[in-house]
Protein backbone atom coordinates (compact mmCIF):
# COMPACT_ATOMS: atom_id res chain seq x y z
CA UNK A 1 0.00 0.00 0.00
CA UNK A 2 1.24 3.29 -0.87
CA UNK A 3 -0.98 6.44 -0.30
CA UNK A 4 -1.28 9.49 -1.57
CA UNK A 5 -2.79 12.51 -1.89
CA UNK A 6 -4.53 14.94 -4.48
CA UNK A 7 -5.87 18.34 -4.43
CA UNK A 8 -8.02 19.16 -7.51
CA UNK A 9 -7.03 23.38 -7.69
CA UNK A 10 -9.64 24.05 -10.00
CA UNK A 11 -12.23 23.04 -6.93
CA UNK A 12 -10.58 24.59 -4.42
CA UNK A 13 -12.15 28.07 -3.45
CA UNK A 14 -9.97 28.77 -0.45
CA UNK A 15 -12.24 28.51 1.96
CA UNK A 16 -9.85 27.56 4.64
CA UNK A 17 -11.98 24.26 6.01
CA UNK A 18 -9.45 21.97 5.93
CA UNK A 19 -6.72 24.12 7.31
CA UNK A 20 -8.98 24.59 10.62
CA UNK A 21 -10.35 20.66 10.34
CA UNK A 22 -6.60 20.15 11.09
CA UNK A 23 -6.01 22.33 13.60
CA UNK A 24 -8.58 20.60 15.37
CA UNK A 25 -8.07 17.31 14.77
CA UNK A 26 -4.31 16.99 15.59
CA UNK A 27 -4.08 20.25 18.04
CA UNK A 28 -1.94 22.42 16.06
CA UNK A 29 -0.67 25.36 18.36
CA UNK A 30 -1.26 28.96 17.57
CA UNK A 31 1.07 30.28 14.95
CA UNK A 32 1.75 26.84 13.91
CA UNK A 33 0.29 24.99 10.47
CA UNK A 34 0.12 21.66 9.27
CA UNK A 35 -1.59 22.21 6.12
CA UNK A 36 -2.22 25.56 4.93
CA UNK A 37 -3.63 27.57 2.33
CA UNK A 38 -1.75 30.04 0.56
CA UNK A 39 -3.43 32.61 -2.05
CA UNK A 40 -1.98 34.34 -4.53
CA UNK A 41 -3.07 36.83 -7.03
CA UNK A 42 -2.78 37.02 -10.58
CA UNK A 43 -2.99 40.04 -13.10
CA UNK A 44 -3.02 43.54 -13.33
CA UNK A 45 -6.58 45.46 -12.21
CA UNK A 46 -9.07 44.65 -13.57
CA UNK A 47 -7.82 41.77 -15.19
CA UNK A 48 -6.99 39.69 -11.91
CA UNK A 49 -7.18 36.03 -10.22
CA UNK A 50 -7.31 34.64 -7.05
CA UNK A 51 -5.11 31.01 -6.93
CA UNK A 52 -5.65 28.74 -3.82
CA UNK A 53 -3.03 26.11 -2.82
CA UNK A 54 -3.06 24.17 0.21
CA UNK A 55 -0.33 22.83 0.87
CA UNK A 56 1.21 19.92 3.23
CA UNK A 57 3.61 17.76 3.72
CA UNK A 58 4.33 15.54 0.46
CA UNK A 59 4.93 12.04 1.88
CA UNK A 60 7.99 11.67 -0.34
CA UNK A 61 9.05 8.54 -1.24
CA UNK A 62 12.99 9.63 -1.25
CA UNK A 63 12.34 11.99 1.42
CA UNK A 64 15.18 14.67 2.87
CA UNK A 65 13.80 14.78 6.17
CA UNK A 66 14.12 11.08 7.17
CA UNK A 67 17.16 10.60 5.73
CA UNK A 68 18.61 13.65 7.94
CA UNK A 69 17.17 12.97 11.27
CA UNK A 70 19.83 11.73 13.17
CA UNK A 71 17.40 9.32 15.71
CA UNK A 72 14.62 7.97 13.52
CA UNK A 73 12.42 10.28 14.74
CA UNK A 74 10.94 10.51 11.34
CA UNK A 75 9.81 7.21 9.81
CA UNK A 76 8.07 5.42 7.09
CA UNK A 77 5.28 3.57 8.02
CA UNK A 78 4.56 0.55 5.56
CA UNK A 79 1.39 2.36 4.28
CA UNK A 80 4.01 5.38 3.38
CA UNK A 81 3.44 7.91 5.46
CA UNK A 82 6.36 9.29 6.64
CA UNK A 83 5.32 9.95 10.69
CA UNK A 84 7.14 11.53 13.38
CA UNK A 85 8.07 9.98 16.83
CA UNK A 86 7.71 12.90 18.83
CA UNK A 87 8.96 11.30 21.58
CA UNK A 88 12.54 10.72 20.04
CA UNK A 89 13.09 13.55 18.65
CA UNK A 90 16.11 15.88 19.36
CA UNK A 91 14.32 19.64 18.20
CA UNK A 92 17.78 19.68 15.59
CA UNK A 93 15.55 21.56 13.42
CA UNK A 94 17.96 19.43 10.09
CA UNK A 95 14.57 18.26 9.03
CA UNK A 96 13.07 21.77 8.50
CA UNK A 97 16.61 22.15 6.74
CA UNK A 98 16.24 19.54 4.24
CA UNK A 99 12.68 19.80 3.46
CA UNK A 100 12.35 21.54 0.15
CA UNK A 101 8.64 22.57 0.53
CA UNK A 102 9.06 24.01 4.24
CA UNK A 103 6.44 21.45 5.32
CA UNK A 104 8.11 21.25 8.51
CA UNK A 105 7.75 23.29 11.92
CA UNK A 106 9.25 22.98 15.64
CA UNK A 107 6.11 22.74 17.89
CA UNK A 108 6.25 25.46 20.32
CA UNK A 109 4.53 23.87 23.15
CA UNK A 110 6.67 20.33 22.95
CA UNK A 111 9.50 21.93 21.42
CA UNK A 112 10.02 19.05 18.71
CA UNK A 113 9.25 18.82 14.83
CA UNK A 114 6.08 18.57 13.56
CA UNK A 115 4.25 18.09 10.81
CA UNK A 116 1.45 16.88 8.14
CA UNK A 117 1.24 12.96 8.89
CA UNK A 118 -1.84 12.46 6.72
CA UNK A 119 -3.85 12.02 9.83
CA UNK A 120 -2.04 8.30 10.26
CA UNK A 121 -4.03 7.88 13.59
CA UNK A 122 -7.17 8.25 11.81
CA UNK A 123 -6.16 6.04 8.54
CA UNK A 124 -5.18 3.37 11.40
CA UNK A 125 -8.70 2.88 12.28
CA UNK A 126 -9.88 3.49 8.54
CA UNK A 127 -10.85 6.63 8.54
CA UNK A 128 -10.31 9.39 6.17
CA UNK A 129 -8.14 12.46 6.80
CA UNK A 130 -9.64 14.96 8.97
CA UNK A 131 -9.29 17.77 5.87
CA UNK A 132 -10.58 15.06 3.36
CA UNK A 133 -13.64 14.92 5.57
CA UNK A 134 -13.74 18.53 5.69
CA UNK A 135 -13.92 19.99 1.99
CA UNK A 136 -17.04 20.91 0.91
CA UNK A 137 -16.21 20.68 -2.66
CA UNK A 138 -14.01 17.50 -2.45
CA UNK A 139 -11.47 18.81 -3.99
CA UNK A 140 -9.12 16.49 -1.48
CA UNK A 141 -8.25 13.23 -3.08
CA UNK A 142 -6.61 10.37 -0.93
CA UNK A 143 -5.94 6.69 -0.99
CA UNK A 144 -3.80 4.05 -2.11
CA UNK A 145 -1.61 4.47 -4.68
CA UNK A 146 -0.81 0.89 -5.51
CA UNK A 147 -4.36 0.33 -6.06
CA UNK A 148 -5.84 1.22 -9.83
CA UNK A 149 -9.25 0.67 -8.73
CA UNK A 150 -8.80 3.68 -5.86
CA UNK A 151 -10.58 7.19 -6.56
CA UNK A 152 -6.73 8.81 -6.55
CA UNK A 153 -5.86 6.26 -8.63
CA UNK A 154 -8.46 6.75 -11.03
CA UNK A 155 -8.23 10.72 -10.91
CA UNK A 156 -4.85 11.00 -11.81
CA UNK A 157 -5.16 8.12 -14.90
CA UNK A 158 -8.23 10.52 -16.03
CA UNK A 159 -6.21 13.75 -15.82
CA UNK A 160 -3.35 12.40 -17.16
CA UNK A 161 -1.02 15.98 -18.30
CA UNK A 162 -2.67 17.98 -16.06
CA UNK A 163 -1.32 16.02 -12.83
CA UNK A 164 2.06 17.99 -11.13
CA UNK A 165 4.19 17.81 -8.33
CA UNK A 166 5.99 20.92 -6.61
CA UNK A 167 9.49 20.75 -7.06
CA UNK A 168 9.98 17.82 -9.19
CA UNK A 169 13.74 18.65 -9.67
CA UNK A 170 14.68 18.05 -5.92
CA UNK A 171 14.39 14.43 -6.56
CA UNK A 172 12.01 13.63 -3.51
CA UNK A 173 9.63 12.17 -5.11
CA UNK A 174 6.58 13.35 -3.56
CA UNK A 175 3.32 11.32 -3.20
CA UNK A 176 1.52 14.29 -2.93
CA UNK A 177 -0.40 15.85 -6.47
CA UNK A 178 -1.97 18.65 -7.76
CA UNK A 179 -4.43 18.96 -10.61
CA UNK A 180 -4.98 22.18 -12.18
CA UNK A 181 -1.21 23.76 -11.11
CA UNK A 182 0.75 25.85 -12.15
CA UNK A 183 4.05 28.05 -11.88
CA UNK A 184 2.41 30.44 -9.74
CA UNK A 185 0.91 28.41 -7.51
CA UNK A 186 3.71 25.50 -7.33
CA UNK A 187 6.66 27.80 -7.55
CA UNK A 188 7.29 29.76 -4.62
CA UNK A 189 9.95 31.70 -6.54
CA UNK A 190 6.94 32.92 -8.93
CA UNK A 191 5.26 35.20 -6.49
CA UNK A 192 5.92 38.13 -4.53
CA UNK A 193 5.88 37.53 -0.83
CA UNK A 194 5.26 41.17 1.20
CA UNK A 195 7.98 41.99 4.13
CA UNK A 196 7.73 39.07 7.30
CA UNK A 197 5.71 36.80 4.75
CA UNK A 198 2.91 37.74 7.41
CA UNK A 199 -0.99 36.38 7.58
CA UNK A 200 -1.71 39.44 5.91
CA UNK A 201 1.07 40.91 4.34
CA UNK A 202 -0.58 43.63 3.22
CA UNK A 203 -2.07 45.26 6.54
CA UNK A 204 -0.29 48.47 7.93
CA UNK A 205 -0.33 49.64 11.09
CA UNK A 206 -1.81 52.75 12.14
CA UNK A 207 0.31 55.85 13.10
CA UNK A 208 0.20 55.75 16.65
CA UNK A 209 -2.12 58.69 17.70
CA UNK A 210 -3.84 59.10 14.48
CA UNK A 211 -5.47 58.15 11.67
CA UNK B 1 0.30 46.63 -5.38
CA UNK B 2 1.33 45.31 -8.96
CA UNK B 3 5.12 47.32 -8.62
CA UNK B 4 5.63 44.47 -5.82
CA UNK B 5 4.74 41.93 -8.16
CA UNK B 6 7.41 39.80 -10.42
CA UNK B 7 6.81 41.00 -13.65
CA UNK B 8 6.95 37.73 -15.42
CA UNK B 9 3.19 36.37 -13.47
CA UNK B 10 2.25 39.39 -11.99
CA UNK B 11 1.92 37.35 -8.97
CA UNK B 12 1.61 38.26 -5.38
CA UNK B 13 1.11 36.19 -1.92
CA UNK B 14 -2.22 37.83 -0.52
CA UNK B 15 -2.62 35.20 2.22
CA UNK B 16 -0.24 32.97 3.72
CA UNK B 17 0.94 32.19 7.20
CA UNK B 18 4.21 33.17 8.74
CA UNK B 19 7.34 31.22 7.53
CA UNK B 20 10.22 30.07 10.10
CA UNK B 21 12.67 32.98 9.54
CA UNK B 22 16.28 31.95 10.53
CA UNK B 23 16.25 28.60 12.28
CA UNK B 24 19.97 27.82 12.13
CA UNK B 25 21.50 30.99 13.63
CA UNK B 26 24.41 32.87 14.98
CA UNK B 27 25.17 29.50 17.17
CA UNK B 28 25.43 27.37 14.41
CA UNK B 29 28.06 30.30 13.02
CA UNK B 30 29.99 29.53 16.30
CA UNK B 31 29.82 25.65 15.66
CA UNK B 32 31.42 25.87 12.88
CA UNK B 33 33.83 28.36 13.77
CA UNK B 34 35.02 27.39 16.19
CA UNK B 35 35.52 23.66 14.73
CA UNK B 36 37.29 24.89 12.11
CA UNK B 37 40.47 26.30 14.47
CA UNK B 38 39.63 22.82 16.93
CA UNK B 39 40.64 20.90 13.91
CA UNK B 40 42.25 23.54 12.13
CA UNK B 41 45.26 23.34 14.55
CA UNK B 42 45.28 19.63 14.76
CA UNK B 43 46.28 19.72 10.93
CA UNK B 44 49.01 22.70 11.35
CA UNK B 45 50.20 20.70 14.00
CA UNK B 46 50.67 17.74 12.82
CA UNK B 47 52.48 19.47 9.74
CA UNK B 48 54.90 21.52 12.00
CA UNK B 49 55.81 18.42 14.09
CA UNK B 50 56.35 16.44 11.16
CA UNK B 51 58.56 19.12 9.09
CA UNK B 52 59.90 20.64 12.02
CA UNK B 53 60.69 18.27 14.93
CA UNK B 54 63.01 19.89 16.20
CA UNK B 55 61.86 23.02 16.69
CA UNK B 56 58.07 22.85 17.13
CA UNK B 57 58.42 19.68 20.14
CA UNK B 58 56.71 22.87 22.34
CA UNK B 59 53.77 22.87 20.28
CA UNK B 60 52.81 19.61 21.22
CA UNK B 61 50.72 20.29 24.86
CA UNK B 62 49.35 23.81 23.64
CA UNK B 63 46.98 22.31 20.35
CA UNK B 64 46.23 19.49 22.62
CA UNK B 65 44.64 22.08 25.01
CA UNK B 66 43.89 24.10 21.90
CA UNK B 67 41.99 21.90 19.96
CA UNK B 68 39.56 20.44 23.45
CA UNK B 69 39.07 24.06 24.17
CA UNK B 70 37.53 24.60 20.97
CA UNK B 71 35.95 21.44 20.36
CA UNK B 72 34.37 21.84 23.20
CA UNK B 73 32.97 25.02 22.13
CA UNK B 74 32.11 23.10 19.25
CA UNK B 75 30.23 21.01 21.10
CA UNK B 76 28.27 23.43 23.65
CA UNK B 77 27.27 25.45 20.69
CA UNK B 78 26.14 22.39 19.26
CA UNK B 79 24.12 21.05 22.19
CA UNK B 80 22.69 23.65 23.09
CA UNK B 81 21.23 24.72 19.68
CA UNK B 82 18.95 21.91 20.06
CA UNK B 83 15.29 22.16 21.36
CA UNK B 84 15.42 19.20 23.28
CA UNK B 85 18.75 19.93 24.30
CA UNK B 86 18.81 17.01 27.25
CA UNK B 87 17.45 13.91 24.66
CA UNK B 88 21.16 14.51 23.16
CA UNK B 89 21.81 11.03 24.13
CA UNK B 90 19.21 9.69 21.30
CA UNK B 91 21.74 9.96 18.88
CA UNK B 92 23.85 7.52 20.74
CA UNK B 93 21.13 5.37 21.37
CA UNK B 94 18.61 5.64 18.67
CA UNK B 95 20.99 6.33 15.62
CA UNK B 96 19.96 7.00 12.20
CA UNK B 97 23.21 6.22 9.88
CA UNK B 98 22.02 7.80 7.04
CA UNK B 99 22.16 11.36 8.97
CA UNK B 100 25.45 13.50 8.85
CA UNK B 101 24.59 14.70 12.51
CA UNK B 102 24.66 11.34 14.03
CA UNK B 103 27.93 10.24 12.06
CA UNK B 104 29.15 13.54 12.81
CA UNK B 105 28.50 13.30 16.82
CA UNK B 106 30.09 9.76 17.03
CA UNK B 107 33.18 10.78 14.75
CA UNK B 108 33.52 14.19 17.43
CA UNK B 109 33.26 12.10 20.38
CA UNK B 110 35.92 9.99 18.91
CA UNK B 111 38.06 13.24 18.12
CA UNK B 112 37.71 14.26 21.60
CA UNK B 113 38.79 11.08 23.24
CA UNK B 114 41.98 10.77 21.36
CA UNK B 115 42.50 14.68 22.15
CA UNK B 116 42.12 13.82 26.02
CA UNK B 117 44.63 11.01 25.45
CA UNK B 118 47.23 13.40 23.54
CA UNK B 119 47.36 16.25 26.44
CA UNK B 120 47.17 12.84 28.69
CA UNK B 121 50.36 11.47 26.67
CA UNK B 122 52.22 14.52 27.17
CA UNK B 123 50.76 16.10 30.22
CA UNK B 124 50.78 13.13 32.64
CA UNK B 125 53.15 10.25 30.90
CA UNK B 126 55.46 12.76 29.19
CA UNK B 127 55.51 10.12 26.36
CA UNK B 128 56.28 12.20 23.00
CA UNK B 129 56.55 8.93 20.80
CA UNK B 130 52.76 7.66 21.85
CA UNK B 131 51.79 11.75 21.69
CA UNK B 132 52.87 11.38 18.11
CA UNK B 133 51.07 7.80 17.26
CA UNK B 134 47.95 9.70 18.78
CA UNK B 135 48.28 12.04 16.62
CA UNK B 136 48.34 10.21 14.01
CA UNK B 137 44.90 8.87 14.61
CA UNK B 138 43.62 12.46 15.38
CA UNK B 139 44.76 13.71 12.43
CA UNK B 140 42.70 10.99 9.99
CA UNK B 141 39.73 11.66 12.49
CA UNK B 142 39.69 15.37 12.18
CA UNK B 143 39.27 14.97 8.51
CA UNK B 144 35.53 13.62 8.75
CA UNK B 145 34.87 16.02 11.66
CA UNK B 146 35.56 19.00 9.84
CA UNK B 147 33.72 17.70 6.79
CA UNK B 148 31.08 16.51 8.38
CA UNK B 149 29.05 19.64 8.61
CA UNK B 150 29.51 19.73 4.64
CA UNK B 151 27.11 16.58 4.62
CA UNK B 152 24.98 17.79 6.73
CA UNK B 153 24.34 20.85 5.03
CA UNK B 154 24.39 18.81 1.63
CA UNK B 155 21.61 17.04 3.14
CA UNK B 156 19.62 20.15 4.09
CA UNK B 157 18.38 19.37 0.44
CA UNK B 158 15.97 22.27 0.39
CA UNK B 159 18.87 24.91 0.56
CA UNK B 160 20.41 24.72 -2.50
CA UNK B 161 23.73 27.00 -1.93
CA UNK B 162 24.80 24.65 0.35
CA UNK B 163 26.21 21.92 -1.79
CA UNK B 164 28.40 19.28 -2.39
CA UNK B 165 31.43 19.29 -3.22
CA UNK B 166 32.47 23.09 -2.54
CA UNK B 167 30.92 22.88 0.98
CA UNK B 168 33.65 20.43 1.82
CA UNK B 169 36.38 22.42 -0.12
CA UNK B 170 34.86 25.42 1.88
CA UNK B 171 35.48 23.77 4.85
CA UNK B 172 38.89 22.15 4.78
CA UNK B 173 39.68 25.94 3.59
CA UNK B 174 38.32 27.33 6.66
CA UNK B 175 39.62 25.05 8.74
CA UNK B 176 43.55 25.66 7.00
CA UNK B 177 42.62 28.76 7.73
CA UNK B 178 41.48 29.21 11.01
CA UNK B 179 44.47 26.52 11.83
CA UNK B 180 47.14 28.41 10.53
CA UNK B 181 45.60 31.64 11.98
CA UNK B 182 45.67 30.31 15.42
CA UNK B 183 48.82 28.47 15.07
CA UNK B 184 50.72 31.85 13.92
CA UNK B 185 48.88 33.76 17.21
CA UNK B 186 50.08 30.58 19.63
CA UNK B 187 53.90 30.50 18.33
CA UNK B 188 54.48 33.75 19.49
CA UNK B 189 58.11 34.77 18.69
CA UNK B 190 59.60 31.11 18.84
CA UNK B 191 58.99 30.08 15.29
CA UNK B 192 61.69 29.73 13.32
CA UNK B 193 61.88 32.21 9.95
CA UNK B 194 61.29 29.41 7.74
CA UNK B 195 58.28 27.97 9.98
CA UNK B 196 56.87 31.20 9.94
CA UNK B 197 57.23 31.85 5.87
CA UNK B 198 55.76 28.24 5.82
CA UNK B 199 52.19 29.67 8.14
CA UNK B 200 52.54 32.74 5.77
CA UNK B 201 52.24 30.74 2.66
CA UNK B 202 49.23 28.34 4.04
CA UNK B 203 47.28 31.35 5.29
CA UNK B 204 47.58 33.32 2.14
CA UNK B 205 46.96 29.74 -0.52
CA UNK B 206 44.59 29.02 1.85
CA UNK B 207 42.37 32.64 2.09
CA UNK B 208 43.02 32.94 -1.74
CA UNK B 209 41.29 29.31 -2.45
CA UNK B 210 38.49 30.00 0.01
CA UNK B 211 37.59 33.79 -1.83
CA UNK B 212 37.79 32.46 -5.07
CA UNK B 213 35.29 29.35 -4.21
CA UNK B 214 33.15 32.20 -2.67
CA UNK B 215 33.62 34.47 -5.82
CA UNK B 216 33.14 31.53 -7.93
CA UNK B 217 29.28 30.79 -6.36
CA UNK B 218 28.53 34.36 -6.81
CA UNK B 219 29.07 34.89 -10.12
CA UNK B 220 28.51 31.30 -11.68
CA UNK B 221 25.92 29.84 -9.13
CA UNK B 222 22.88 31.81 -10.59
CA UNK B 223 23.30 29.27 -13.82
CA UNK B 224 22.78 26.35 -11.45
CA UNK B 225 19.34 27.25 -10.50
CA UNK B 226 16.73 29.69 -10.09
CA UNK B 227 16.74 29.44 -6.31
CA UNK B 228 20.66 30.03 -6.05
CA UNK B 229 19.74 33.03 -7.74
CA UNK B 230 17.47 34.53 -5.57
CA UNK B 231 19.35 33.39 -2.50
CA UNK B 232 22.30 35.16 -3.96
CA UNK B 233 19.92 38.40 -4.06
CA UNK B 234 20.69 38.59 -0.46
CA UNK B 235 24.03 39.73 -1.07
CA UNK B 236 24.19 41.49 -4.27
CA UNK B 237 22.50 44.68 -3.15
CA UNK B 238 20.60 43.06 -0.57
CA UNK B 239 20.56 43.29 3.42
CA UNK B 240 23.26 40.95 3.79
CA UNK B 241 25.77 42.49 0.96
CA UNK B 242 28.08 44.73 3.70
CA UNK B 243 28.35 42.23 5.70
CA UNK B 244 28.83 39.20 3.25
CA UNK B 245 32.28 41.96 1.85
CA UNK B 246 33.79 42.93 5.44
CA UNK B 247 33.48 39.00 6.06
CA UNK B 248 35.03 38.71 2.77
CA UNK B 249 37.36 41.55 3.20
CA UNK B 250 38.68 40.41 6.56
CA UNK B 251 38.73 36.64 5.80
CA UNK B 252 40.34 36.25 2.76
CA UNK B 253 41.47 39.92 1.16
CA UNK B 254 43.39 41.39 4.21
CA UNK B 255 44.82 38.35 5.09
CA UNK B 256 45.96 37.78 1.71
CA UNK B 257 47.55 41.33 0.98
CA UNK B 258 49.10 41.09 4.71
CA UNK B 259 50.78 37.61 4.17
CA UNK B 260 52.47 39.16 0.89
CA UNK B 261 53.69 42.04 3.11
CA UNK B 262 54.67 40.00 5.70
CA UNK B 263 56.71 37.95 2.90
CA UNK B 264 58.34 40.48 1.56
CA UNK B 265 59.36 42.65 4.77
CA UNK B 266 59.81 39.72 7.06
CA UNK B 267 57.46 41.09 9.00
CA UNK B 268 56.18 38.70 11.99
CA UNK B 269 53.79 41.61 13.49
CA UNK B 270 52.02 42.11 9.92
CA UNK B 271 51.30 38.03 10.02
CA UNK B 272 49.39 38.04 13.33
CA UNK B 273 47.20 41.03 11.83
CA UNK B 274 46.09 38.61 9.28
CA UNK B 275 45.77 35.87 11.83
CA UNK B 276 43.30 37.93 13.55
CA UNK B 277 41.48 39.37 10.73
CA UNK B 278 41.05 35.82 9.24
CA UNK B 279 39.80 34.56 12.38
CA UNK B 280 37.09 37.23 13.15
CA UNK B 281 35.99 37.35 9.41
CA UNK B 282 36.08 33.62 8.80
CA UNK B 283 32.71 34.19 11.35
CA UNK B 284 31.26 36.66 9.29
CA UNK B 285 31.50 35.09 6.09
CA UNK B 286 30.29 31.66 7.34
CA UNK B 287 27.39 33.58 9.24
CA UNK B 288 26.42 35.25 5.88
CA UNK B 289 26.34 32.00 4.17
CA UNK B 290 24.59 30.16 6.70
CA UNK B 291 21.60 32.15 6.90
CA UNK B 292 20.59 33.78 3.32
CA UNK B 293 19.18 30.18 2.47
CA UNK B 294 17.28 30.20 5.01
CA UNK B 295 15.38 33.66 3.95
CA UNK B 296 14.14 31.92 0.39
CA UNK B 297 10.11 31.14 0.43
CA UNK B 298 9.81 27.33 0.47
CA UNK B 299 6.36 27.16 -0.69
S1 LIG C 1 7.34 17.12 2.11
FE1 LIG C 1 9.04 17.64 3.44
S2 LIG C 1 8.43 16.88 5.43
FE2 LIG C 1 7.12 15.86 3.95
S3 LIG C 1 8.18 13.91 3.47
FE3 LIG C 1 8.81 15.42 1.91
S4 LIG C 1 10.71 16.28 2.75
FE4 LIG C 1 9.66 15.26 4.46
S1 LIG D 1 14.19 18.17 14.58
FE1 LIG D 1 13.56 16.16 15.34
S2 LIG D 1 12.55 15.20 13.62
FE2 LIG D 1 13.71 16.91 12.81
S3 LIG D 1 15.69 16.01 12.18
FE3 LIG D 1 15.96 16.78 14.26
S4 LIG D 1 15.51 15.06 15.56
FE4 LIG D 1 14.68 14.53 13.55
Amino acid sequence: MQLGFLVDLRLCMGCKGCEIACKVENEVPLSTWRLRVKYVDVGTFPETKRTFTPLRCNHCANAPCERICPVSALHYIENGIVNIDKERCIGCAGCVMACPYGAIYIDPQTQTADKCTYCAHRVASAMMPSCVVACPVEANIFGDLDDPMSNISKYIQSHQGNVQVRKPEKGTDPHHFYVGGGNVTLNPLASFRGEGHNLFNNLKHLPIGGH
Amino acid sequence: MVHETIAATNAVVTLDVALPGIVWGWIITMNMWAKSIGTGIIFLGFFLLKKYPEQTGFIRFPIAAISIVFIHIFLFFTVIDLHQMFRFWHIFFYPHLTSAITIGAWMATGFVGLLFGMAYAIYMKKDEALYDKLLGWTVLLAVPVTLYTAGLMAQSTARELWQMPTESAQMILAALLAGTSAMILLGGNKFSDTIKKDLAIILGLAAAAAFILYMAELIFGPMKAEEVAAVLHYIKGGEYTVMFWIGQAMAFIVPMILVCLSLKNQSYYLLKIAAVSALVGLWVSKHVWLVIPQLLPMS
